[in-house]
């Protein structure tokens, strides 16, 4: 079940738009490798997924499977299962006749398409399902039964469009969790679209982020946190520190002083944004840090506390670990580690 | 499902059905019930009243011959316009709906006018005859003819444009999702056709079906004008003895009715049963 | 190869509806031309002198007749059976359905001597049996219209302070409009296309367009006539079903 997937070029105008769905799209994925391609809702994700599988025709472009060019083949030829946000499992049959499809499509007979096809609900857990009604079961169950389904078509590579995004948190740890034991036992080569950044670093290995059918970025998971390519992708990724600038001979310069970047940064001398995740920065003692600020505010984000402090025009955001307590009014220093600091150039007079 | 009827939803819910529900019952136990006296001399037009089985015994051979050439007639159209009308939807899902709409223009046209129109294409001296270049003899006999094609024909036109409509709802409902699904999954255009389309319309169009079956069953104005003279269909031969002078005739008009009325019903309690052997209902 | 199908299927719905187009206009028109020999309006002129306007008027009487008492009844009725509260659904669909399958001929041949002896004026039987035999398809329609309503817009519009009746008018009725329309326009054609009630029941006094066709369409040489009175009966319901199509599907956004 592993192949290399391999995207050159590929351009979609849907039927009578002007504007592209998706521009120009250039990603390799490696055999058995997860990649989640993230994005806002109409950034051409489940458009990229739809050519991949073969269901609409790119207006420009080519699809490589092991380096062979499918893209005029039928979605049914491609060896590509795509599992939807919907299970759309057949109301008509049962849940192990679901399952046994595409054994049953390709010929197979039924007791034999079945007796193939249990092995990959016993993957999902749902082994004593087999039976049931489509109508009797979960939503979370179903959407288990709809990636045993595909599993179960021996897919060159797995596409999962947004699959979780109907299930509670708690379900849908268990569906991490899932997708991890069936990676281990299967290798596929899988792409996950989704909009949560936590389900893409839960998930993949890489990430590619596509804001309005661009690519945006394409890295390892975290990289796309720490070395975001545009602001677009570092608000994406939930980033919340920006701190306008510029940048010369390798420092930035800002509100919040001169920082010397790290060496593996190549920006371009000029107007650029600062950028450091909030996870990172630490708070100390004002005597003993060279950026001093007051909380502005606190916000819960979960069991920790995030801290608006605000320096001088700035703000920077920080999360704080769940121990330390602070008060609104405070003031405090900064600690900004080096190998986290990020700059992203902007055009003069205006963010990305 | 049955919830006490002291709640006021339910009590209601009864009050907003009773103007379709009324007239409806009123109507159909008023006229199959009187229809069904006749025929048993229960209310007769002259003389008193009394139970006898007359009417059918006396017609029975002709009432068999009638029934069983309505039922073929409604056979034939019905699995023609079963053939053509799915066909039809199924041609309209790609996005070129050419097809259905041809269909959906025919549905305003009164059968009557169907016959009408249909007689002037098909008879010896109608429009495909002309252009065919066939005279006399030349041509089948499709109208009047002994096998009832103009009439079969008429039928299914009409029906096949009504089974397209109620099908191709369903398709573009239930059955879109479920193509891509099972198309990523790798089944081909028939396995798709086999595994998911014809199982997901199938109730659709054994209902369609049955309603084109007992409509086809019932009707009178197209095998009167297009069909001939015997044997007759069980509607043309009820009317006729129900208009002739000869009043003696009434109960036996009304034996032909109840005869067809059976039939129908039949035929309902046959789709009924093929429906639930299948899981997939409404 | 589906293009050729498509072409098929096109051909078999309208090609039989060319002979009233070119019978309608025919003057003369012998055996075996293929086009007719004159082209004129001797048909039209005889059907107008034959009756049509009054049949025209008896059948669109009959059909928004039908209409006015068929789309209000089942579209309540659907309401009903939709809400989910109806005591033995079952047993209340199966009568309303039953218009369907019972062969209208024989229930009118019954009720005949009824409506004779109780001496109800005949058109309101025919009315009151065309109206039985639409209520299934209004029914049917509204029940799909009412399954796909989705409550909640009556709900927001609740939430900003619309009274009831507001609710009703400028809620409920547009987003049903469609359904609404559609299923009066299919019992429209109910009482427009009807030739065997109008038989038995009306007596023979009541002219309809397929009743005045049929006492043509009995006799030899009168295609010309059979055909334009065939054309009166087929336009406006077509006109009428366009003006529904345009009215009809207009669902915002699908899931």
């Amino acid at each position: 079940m592993s192949t290399r997937l391999e995207l050159r070029g590929l351009t979609r105008h849907h039927r009578g738009q002007h504007v592209a769905a998706l521009n120009g799209l250039d990603l390799d994925v490696n055999a058995g490798a997860c990649l989640a391609l993230l994005g806002p809702s109409g950034s051409g994700k489940s458009t990229t997924l739809r050519l991949v599988a073969g269901l609409d025709q790119p207006t420009r472009g080519t699809v490589l499977l092991d380096g062979d060019d499918v893209t005029n083949t039928p979605a049914e030829q491609r060896g590509i299962a795509m599992v939807f946000q919907r299970a759309l499992l057949f109301p008509h049959l049962s849940v192990i006749d679901n399952v046994a499809f595409a054994a049953r499509a390709s010929g197979m007979s039924r007791r034999d398409s079945r007796a193939a096809s249990q092995r990959y609900l016993e993957l999902v857990q749902l082994g004593d399902f087999a039976d049931r009604c489509v109508a009797d079961i979960s939503g979370g169950q179903a959407q288990r039964v709809a990636l045993a389904r595909s599993l179960a078509a021996e897919p060159k590579v797995l596409l999962l469009d947004e699959p979780f995004s109907a299930l509670d948190s708690a379900l849908r740890a268990d569906m991490y969790a899932l997708l991890r034991s069936i990676r281990d036992a299967l290798n596929p080569t899988i792409v996950l679209v989704t909009h949560d950044q936590s389900e893409a670093a839960a998930v993949a290995e890489e990430i590619a982020v596509l804001i309005d059918g661009v690519l945006e970025h394409h890295s390892d998971v975290r990289t796309a946190y720490v070395r975001p390519s545009t602001l677009a992708v570092h608000r994406l990724m939930g980033g919340l520190n920006e701190i306008p600038g510029s940048i010369a001979s390798g420092v930035h310069r800002s509100e919040l002083g001169s920082h010397v970047l790290p060496a593996d940064i190549c920006a371009r001398d000029g107007p650029a944004t600062l950028v450091i995740r909030q996870e990172v920065v630490r708070l100390a003692e004002p005597s003993a840090s060279s950026i001093t600020g007051t909380i502005e505010s606190l916000q819960s984000a979960g069991i920790r506390q995030r801290a608006r402090v605000r320096v001088g025009s700035s703000s920077v955001f920080v999360e704080l670990p769940p121990q330390v307590s602070a008060a609104a009014g405070t003031v405090v220093g900064l600690q900004l580690p080096t190998d986290a600091l990020h700059a992203i150039s902007t055009r003069a007079g205006g963010a990305v | 499902m049955s919830s006490p009827a002291a709640e006021p939803g339910a009590w209601r819910a009864a009050l907003w059905v009773l103007p379709a529900l009324v007239p409806v019952a009123t109507i159909l136990v008023a006229g199959l019930g009187s229809a069904l006296l006749q025929s048993l001399g229960l209310m007769p037009l002259v003389g008193a009243p009394a139970l006898t089985i007359d009417a059918y015994r006396v017609n029975a051979g002709d009432i068999a011959t009638s029934a069983a050439l309505s039922v073929a007639i409604a056979t034939a159209a019905t699995a023609i316009g079963v053939l053509i009308g799915v066909t039809t939807a199924l041609t309209a899902v790609a996005g070129r709906r050419w097809a259905l709409w041809a269909g959906t223009v025919t549905v305003p046209v009164p059968h009557l006018i169907g016959a009408a129109t249909i007689g002037l294409l098909l008879a010896d001296s109608g429009l495909l005859a002309r252009l065919f270049g066939l005279s006399e003899g030349g041509w089948p006999a499709l109208v009047g003819g002994r096998w009832w094609i103009a009439v079969v024909l008429e039928y299914a036109w009409k029906e096949s444009a009504f089974i397209a409509l109620v099908v191709a709802a369903v398709l573009a409902t239930r059955v879109a999702a479920y193509d891509e699904t099972a198309a990523v999954l790798g089944a081909s255009r028939r396995a798709r056709l086999r595994l998911v389309t014809f199982p997901l319309i199938r109730p659709a169009v054994v209902a369609a079906a049955t309603i084109s079956f007992t409509y086809t069953l019932g009707s009178y104005e197209v095998a009167l004008l297009l069909g001939r003279a015997y044997p007759e269909p069980l509607p043309v031969m009820a009317i006729r003895l129900f208009t002739s002078v000869d009043l003696a005739t009434r109960p036996q008009a009304a034996a032909a009715a109840i005869v067809t009325a059976v039939l129908a019903l039949l035929a309902v309690a046959g789709a009924l049963m093929t429906l639930r052997r299948s899981a997939g209902w409404r | 190869m589906s293009r050729v199908v498509r072409a098929a299927l096109v051909l078999w719905f309208l090609v039989p509806l060319v002979p009233i187009l070119l019978w309608a206009f025919a003057n003369r028109w012998p055996f075996p031309d293929l086009l007719p020999q004159q082209w004129g309006l001797d048909g039209v002129r005889s059907g107008l002198a034959a009756g049509a306007p009054h049949a025209f008027v008896v059948s669109a009487t009959l059909g928004l007749a039908v209409a006015a008492i068929a789309t209000p009844a089942g579209a309540l009725a659907a309401r009903a059976l939709t809400s989910g509260r109806l005591p033995i659904p079952r047993v209340v669909e199966a009568v309303l359905l039953a218009p369907l399958i019972l062969p209208a001929f024989a229930v009118a041949l019954g009720l005949d001597v009824l409506v004779l002896r109780t001496r109800v004026p005949s058109p309101l039987a025919v009315v009151a049996v065309l109206s039985v035999a639409a209520i299934p398809y209004t029914t049917y329609l509204m029940r799909v219209a009412f399954g796909a309503y989705d409550k909640g817009f009556e709900e927001e519009a609740r939430t900003l302070g619309a009274s009831r009746a507001t609710v009703l008018i400028r809620v409920q009725i547009p987003l049903l409009a469609p359904a609404l329309s559609g299923a009066a326009f299919l019992a429209f054609l109910v009482g427009w296309t009807d030739y065997v009630v109008t038989l038995l029941i009306g007596g023979g006094r009541m002219v309809s367009v397929p009743i005045l066709v049929a006492s043509f369409a009995a006799g030899t040489g009168n295609s010309s006539v059979v055909a334009a009175l065939s054309l009166a009966a087929v336009i406006p319901p077509l006109i009428l079903l366009t003006l529904v199509a345009r009215a009809g599907p207009r669902t915002g956004t699908s899931t």
